[in-house]
């Protein structure tokens, strides 16, 4: 009896992530080819789906990511200076929120922001019949709908890292050495030593693999979900509980490969 | 049609007939004009803005030009099927299926209201209603 179960809960957490898998790699396939783009209806969702995952947040994320820069190297500096390791303030900051938290803090965002929205509308989608009705009138779901939606939230994770990173890099600067153009030489110096190149592909690496799940992982979720109602608020907690883990999963496995 | 699986038969014997049917409802978050080109968009590789036109002579054909902006839940039942039928019509079928019309247009003695809808677009493909028989008295009386 016991065992029975333990294989029907493995089995359906397996299926569940070989159909997120597959949407995932059906999703880079189509997304790279330039005949995905032919078509004037799916290059206006795609172009919507950046504007309203990306574009139409981006001041006030990169403001919230300013402060957060501010706090967070205003107080490594500080402690690194009171224990007399002020040479080593910049290097631990950018370490810590450049390569850690600030890609992470944008995926939760993203994954906030639009994947629990993506889940929604996709499990109703799914539950009402919009998408059986869009496929009966010839138009393929996944393209119309579907892989738009990963598109978006893959620019949005990217685009919104990149702004974050570029004005954390900034304040950094301008927190441990003040508005002095002569100390950019040993600014570079130290940006030299932390990112080594295999350091920065692996960043963009994993904040890709972020972009990609916080809009796969929730679309897989919404398209499995059983044509029942009362299953859309359950599909959005299983996809939000599953990104969490694969977000974490990434995170601490960078983390593992780089100092471990 | 006697029952449901009188009506799943008929229904399968007009399998590559465009349906319109409560089972076949519109995007939820695309206006009537949009879902109407859409088709459009991806069949006849239309532009955006020449399958928004067509979509939108299609409306006028059916004087439902003012609702072209509108989304599903705002839409009367007379109005949804409007949309759902232009849908269909837009991709030129070979054929259409309207399955159960009561259940479409609850709310107008739909038996009259069809064929005089119906009217506005000669040449009109095959056209298949899908109803069961306790309905029958009110197609007698049309």
């Amino acid at each position: 009896m016991f065992i029975s179960q333990l294989g029907r809960w493995g089995l359906q957490r397996f299926s569940a992530w070989l159909g997120a898998s597959r949407l995932a790699a059906r999703a880079l396939v189509e997304a790279t080819s330039p005949r995905f783009y032919a078509n004037s209806a799916t290059r206006s969702v795609v172009a919507k789906q950046i504007y309203f995952t990306a574009w139409q947040i981006l001041p006030e994320f990169t403001l919230f990511a300013a402060l957060l820069s501010w706090v967070l190297i205003e107080i490594v500096v500080n402690t690194a200076r009171a224990f007399g390791l002020s040479d080593y303030a910049l290097e631990m900051t950018v370490r810590v929120l450049v390569m850690e938290l600030i890609p992470l803090l944008t995926a939760f965002f993203v994954a906030l922001r639009s994947g629990a929205a993506i889940n929604t509308e996709v499990a109703l989608m799914h539950i009402h019949n919009e998408l059986t009705a869009l496929e009966h009138n010839g138009v393929d779901p996944m393209r119309f709908e579907l892989i738009p939606r990963i598109i978006g939230s893959s620019v949005s994770v990217l685009a919104l890292t990149a702004v974050s990173i570029s004005v954390a890099l900034m304040m950094a600067f301008v927190l441990v050495y003040g508005l002095q153009p002569g100390a950019l030489a040993d600014f570079a110096q130290v940006m030299a030593r932390v990112f080594a190149p295999l350091t920065v592909l692996g960043l963009w690496l994993k904040v890709f693999l972020f972009g990609l799940a916080v809009a796969v992982i929730p679309i897989s979720a919404g398209i499995s979900v059983p044509k029942k109602l009362f299953f859309a608020p359950i599909s959005v907690l299983q996809g939000m509980v599953r990104l969490f883990f694969f977000l974490m999963l990434v995170e601490v496995g960078s983390l593992a490969l780089r100092y471990i | 049609v006697a029952d449901n699986a009188a009506r799943q038969a008929a229904l399968a014997t007009h399998a590559d007939a465009a349906q319109i049917s409560v089972d076949l409802p519109l995007r939820a978050n695309l206006s009537v004009q949009e879902n109407i080109a859409i088709g459009l968009q991806y069949h006849s590789a239309l532009s955006a803005a020449a399958a928004h036109a067509r979509a939108f002579q299609l409306l006028q054909r059916a004087t439902l030009a003012e609702c072209a902006s509108l989304r599903d839940p705002d839409l009367s039942s007379e109005q949804r099927f409007a949309a759902k039928f232009l849908r269909a019509l837009a991709l030129a079928p070979s054929a259409l299926v309207i399955d159960r019309p009561a259940l479409l247009l609850p709310d107008v003695p739909y038996a009259h209201w069809l064929p005089a809808f119906l009217s506005v677009f000669p040449p009109l493909p095959p056209c298949y209603l899908v109803d069961y028989v306790w309905n029958q008295p009110l197609w007698d009386q049309t």
